[in-house]
């Protein structure tokens, strides 16, 4: 992303405020609702257009195209952004930008990466240069992100006749005007980059991940809209677990659809556990959320402690009436802090989770792993609280022994692999250097292909295979060499037609609360078995892993899902463990599915395929 | 069916008081006769129950979309079921009717005026049936309106492109054809207001505690376990089809002009832009595929509306004495789940006797954990069913499969030759006879 040269000597703005419904326009002029944040100042054409997203309002509905914003004009800029208002798009097309950047930074800060949003190495899309947004999409109840399109389609419709809260019957309700939906959509978006493969439902968690992780960052971005959090904090005297706009997604939404309420809630009714029962993508993703948002509570509480303690001269009973703004605002700034930590936990989670077939459970290790890389020391000791809230919800890791948190943490090789050789050692400089330059302000997204650099085809020439690997050529041969030469102890088959895919590397670079600049490598190998694609409703049977290694090479953290023919004896049986349950979810799929009875037999083959849309996933 | 029915009729006398003795062993043996008329593709079940020297009777639904070549039309078996319980006296009587739910296949043939005659003590239907209930209410507008609107989409659709598409297109003409209100509104009009005799209307199961169990003077001795649908939002949200573009869509066609309202422009006219601005990135495909990106295609709304229609089946479990008879409905996946999952209902299930298979035999209606687990080794098992050549998949046949290899003894009404020997076969009735 490029920031706007500076003119007349004057250094350009660092950000660009944008004025944004901080829920959705159900709120109205509700104190707070009208909120004002800002993101990075890149150069931006009408739409807008960036780097990475653009806006384009094109209606499919009215088969029209709305009057882009260009958010430079002098009138805008001075007003820092546009007011709100649901009659003009161009309103709607800077609240989503503003929302999605946000939400798009978000993971840019945690991960310490520039995540790309092209769809250039994406085979069955058309190369897009950047993630589109269509703002008015279609008529209709749905909003979703579209990986062929690389575009996420925001729909609007009227409010049904009968209780819609509220909304005016028949009111036009526009999706994308709804903080919730945006960063939902967003987040789906930005997890299909980060691991493809978390679209094909191979186990009962891999789509309710997708779901509720997308919940989990709309859900804590609720946080740190300070106005509306101070006055939700005033209201429920401190006690964040009132159901109040700060804890329900999509308020507007569920009420015009005529649920009459919110359409999800991060509160989940006491003793909900995760059970096979469960299956309904959103509902079992919402269970993750509830766990996620209670470690969040927990940790929020044991931070305030101390300052309702001050604040009542000891009692912790609150005093009658009003609470003092003081203690509130400081009260805010903590549960901002909490949001934003447990935020940038779920998000590092990613380099930690593998490359495939994931589980609520993977999820829980990865993000303890991360964290415990990232601060050893955990002053409130938020992931106890997160380990706690999992296990009461019956989410627990297979293969671990108990749930303390050493045993939690990914298995550590570093005396089981040998550390990537020199070849691949000197390479690795050359990705940190391309990894920094991301972050440099001159720096430019490459838009043709030169070189070395691109994308390449390397190992990744399976027929049928959506990506092609985001790697620098040569670095994906040494590590391909590497795997390659490790297998089994990677838990990968050396069978002559299972390739092993390379499917991603970057370097990390994060900040530890002390100071201490942490630098790792996270590379991902995949591998494929497309024998019993037909048993399995046209979802390959997947294996692979993510190999984390220090800065020197030694290789740090495995994590793990094996391939059956792998020739290490433990990895192949708790494959054929993993094979066997991706055939009963499909079963379990089957049973749950009214099609069944109706698909016409070609369509039977690749039914699972099917589930691996969002349009039809948020309720077509 | 001649002789041997018209002894059965003697023997199953209605009136309690009298005393004109069993004329055939059936009765005195204890044993309950289930009688599976082949309706083509549809239910009709009549049970027989023997109460001291009277019987009682329960009509499990009787519909049907498609007849078969050896049950003939559906007028035939509705006044075949009324000879089959019209007393010595000539008053034809039912002690309960039971409309599962509100499908064609379940309910077409109470379009028949020859129920007016019938004596009925009792009509259940499922809660979601209740006239006033607001969230029944609810429900049933939203289902119909998806059907109309469906159906009417259906209509107006030009010509499918290609062999597949025309296909799938006449499988959804058969799912909405099944569903719509107005097919079926005659034969609702009898099961909420006709029948002789002032018979109660049960909508089950009813709101109040003790839901779960219901017994009647009715059917003395029975009890009655209403195990679906359940009123929990969590199984009820199964009965709502999903409200996306599509849903949209055919709300406007079921308005029919009003539909035009549904695209008023969102924005002002001056907001509408002329050209593309030069920095988009939009490919002359995009229009196209956004408006295809939202919309499911008509098969799979109308198999939503399927799955919500038969996700408010009433699913009962009938226990006399030490036996029990399973009638499922067309209960689908959320109804069993909340069963299975029951810690009272679930050893229940592991003593049932005699199982109505679930909707004709479709593979989603039986779960494999309840064949597999539950269901005991001998059980009587009865699928209505029909081959029709726009529903190949129905009745599965590896369902059935699995209950024979269950030793289940297996009856379907369009095979009445493969019955075991356990069943009576005669032309156009299946009978089993259930000890208790």
């Amino acid at each position: 992303m490029r920031r706007p040269a500076s003119t007349n000597g004057i250094a350009p703005a660092a950000r660009r405020p944008l004025k944004i419904f901080a829920s959705d326009p159900l709120l109205g002029r509700t104190f707070g609702n009208r909120a004002r944040i800002d993101v990075v100042n890149e150069t931006i054409e009408p739409g807008p257009v960036g780097a990475r997203l653009e806006v384009i309002d094109y209606d499919s509905a009215q088969k029209c195209f709305y009057q882009p914003v260009d958010l430079n004009l002098p009138a805008i800029l001075l007003q820092g952004g546009l007011e709100p208002s649901e009659a003009d798009p161009r309103f709607h097309q800077q609240m989503v930008y503003a929302v999605a950047m946000r939400t798009l930074e978000n993971f840019d800060r945690a991960l310490g990466r520039v995540i790309q949003l092209g769809s250039s190495n994406r085979r069955r899309s058309g190369g897009f240069p950047r993630l589109r947004l269509f703002p008015h999409a279609f008529y209709g109840a749905n909003a979703f992100y579209s990986p062929s399109l690389n575009a996420v389609l925001f729909g609007y419709f009227r409010a049904e006749a009968d209780d819609v809260g509220g909304n005016l019957p028949g009111q036009t309700v526009f999706t994308c005007l709804s903080h919730d939906v945006i960063a939902h959509e967003m987040t789906h978006a930005i997890v299909d980059r980060l691991r493809p493969l978390f679209m094909e439902p191979s186990n009962p968690d891999v789509l309710a991940f997708h779901e509720g992780f997308a919940d989990i960052i709309a859900l804590l971005q609720h946080f740190s809209f300070q106005d509306i959090l101070k006055e939700q904090l005033q209201r429920t005297r401190l006690d964040i677990r009132s159901p109040t706009i700060l804890v329900q997604l999509a308020q507007q939404f569920g009420f015009a659809t005529g649920g009459g309420k919110a359409l999800r809630s991060a509160l989940d009714t006491p003793g909900t556990r995760l059970s096979d029962a469960i299956a309904e993508p959103h509902q079992r993703g919402s269970i993750l959320v509830a766990a996620v948002f209670d470690g969040f509570f927990k940790t929020y509480q044991r931070r305030i402690n101390d300052l309702i303690r001050i604040a009542t001269g000891g009692t912790g009973t609150l005093p009658q009436g009003d609470l003092h703004p003081d203690l509130v605002n400081r009260v805010a700034a903590e549960a901002s802090r909490t949001a934003q930590r447990v935020l940038d936990m779920c998000i590092r989670a990613f380099d930690y989770m593998p490359p495939v077939d994931v589980t609520f459970g993977d999820f829980l290790r990865a993000m303890i792993t991360a964290d415990y890389e990232l601060v050893p020391q955990d002053e409130f000791d938020c992931r106890g609280a997160m380990i706690e809230a999992f296990r009461m919800r019956g989410i627990f890791p297979a293969g671990v022994g108990s749930l303390a948190e050493e045993s939690l943490l990914w298995e550590n090789v570093e005396n089981r692999l040998p550390p990537l050789d020199s070849g691949a050692a000197s390479l690795i400089g050359k990705a940190f250097v391309k990894a920094m330059q991301a972050f440099d302000t001159t720096w430019e997204r490459a838009t043709s292909s030169s070189g070395a650099d691109d994308p390449t085809q390397f190992s990744s020439a399976d027929a049928g295979e959506d990506f092609e690997v985001d790697v620098n050529h040569d670095l994906a041969a040494e590590l391909h060499a590497y795997a390659y030469a490790n297998a089994a102890a990677l838990g990968l088959s050396l069978a002559p037609e299972r390739k092993i895919q390379v499917r991603g590397f970057h370097p990390v670079f994060r900040v530890a609360p002390n100071g201490r600049l942490l630098i790792e490598l996270v590379a991902q190998f995949a591998q494929v078995d497309n024998a019993t694609n037909d048993a399995l409703g046209g979802v390959p049977f997947r294996g692979g892993c993510t190999l984390v290694a220090s800065s020197d090479g030694r290789c740090r953290y495995l994590i793990s899902k094996p391939m059956i023919d792998s020739a290490d004896p433990r990895s192949a049986a708790l494959a054929r463990a993993r094979h066997a349950q991706q055939a009963a979810f499909v079963q379990a799929c089957d049973l749950r599915d009214a099609m069944t009875p109706y698909r016409a037999a070609a369509r039977q083959a690749n039914r699972m395929r099917e589930l691996m849309d969002f349009a039809n996933l948020h309720g077509g | 069916m001649a002789t041997t029915k018209k002894a059965a009729k003697k023997a199953t006398t209605g009136g309690a008081a009298k005393k004109t003795g069993p004329r055939r062993r059936p009765t005195s043996r204890r044993e309950i006769s289930v009688r599976m008329y082949d309706v083509g593709f549809g239910d009709a079940f009549l049970l027989q129950i023997p109460d001291g020297n009277a019987v009682r009777r329960v009509l499990f639904d009787c519909g049907s979309i498609e007849a078969s070549a050896a049950g003939g039309p559906m007028k035939g078996c509705v006044e075949r079921i009324v000879r089959d319980v019209t007393d010595p006296d000539g008053v034809a009587r039912i002690d309960v009717v039971v409309a599962t739910h509100r499908h064609r296949d379940h309910v077409s043939g109470f379009d028949n005026a020859a129920w007016a005659d019938v004596e009925v003590k009792e009509v259940w239907m499922p809660w979601t049936e209740h006239p006033t209930d607001k969230e029944a209410r609810r429900i049933r507008e939203l289902q119909s309106k998806v059907a109309t609107g469906l159906s009417a989409a259906l209509a107006a659709a030009p010509p499918a492109a290609g062999a597949a598409a025309a296909a799938e297109r006449e499988v959804a003409r058969g799912i909405v054809a099944n569903a719509l209100v107005l097919n079926n509104a005659e034969a609702m009009k009898t099961l909420h207001g006709g029948f002789s005799g002032r018979p109660e209307r049960r909508f089950l199961p009813v709101k109040e505690a003790g839901s779960r169990l219901l017994q009647t003077p009715a059917l003395p001795g029975v009890k009655i376990h209403v195990l679906g649908p359940s009123r929990d939002p969590a199984v009820i949200r199964d009965m709502d089809p999903p409200k996306g573009e599509s849903y949209l869509r055919l709300l406007a066609a079921a308005a029919g002009s009003d539909g035009a309202s549904a695209s008023l422009p969102p924005f002002a006219h001056e907001f509408v832009a002329d050209s593309i601005s030069a920095s988009w990135t939009f490919t002359s495909t995009d229009p196209e595929q956004i408006a295809q990106a939202g919309s499911l295609s008509d098969l799979a709304v109308a198999v939503a509306l399927d799955k919500a229609v038969n996700g408010t089946s009433l699913m009962l479990l009938l226990e006399v004495g030490g036996s029990y008879l399973l009638f499922p409905g067309d209960a689908q996946w959320g109804t069993w789940l909340n069963v299975l999952d029951d810690a009272e209902w679930r050893p229940l299930l592991e003593r049932v006797s005699f199982y109505k298979i679930g909707h004709h035999g479709s593979h989603n209606a039986t779960p494999r954990r309840f064949v597999a687990d539950l269901l005991p080794r001998g059980c009587c098992a009865m699928a209505s069913t029909l081959v029709r050549t726009i529903w190949p998949d129905i009745p599965k046949s590896g369902l059935l499969t699995a209950l024979l290899d269950k030793s289940t003894t297996v009856a379907r009404s369009d095979e009445p030759a493969g019955a075991p020997q356990s069943f009576r076969v005669s032309p156009g009735v299946i009978e089993a006879r259930v000890p208790f």
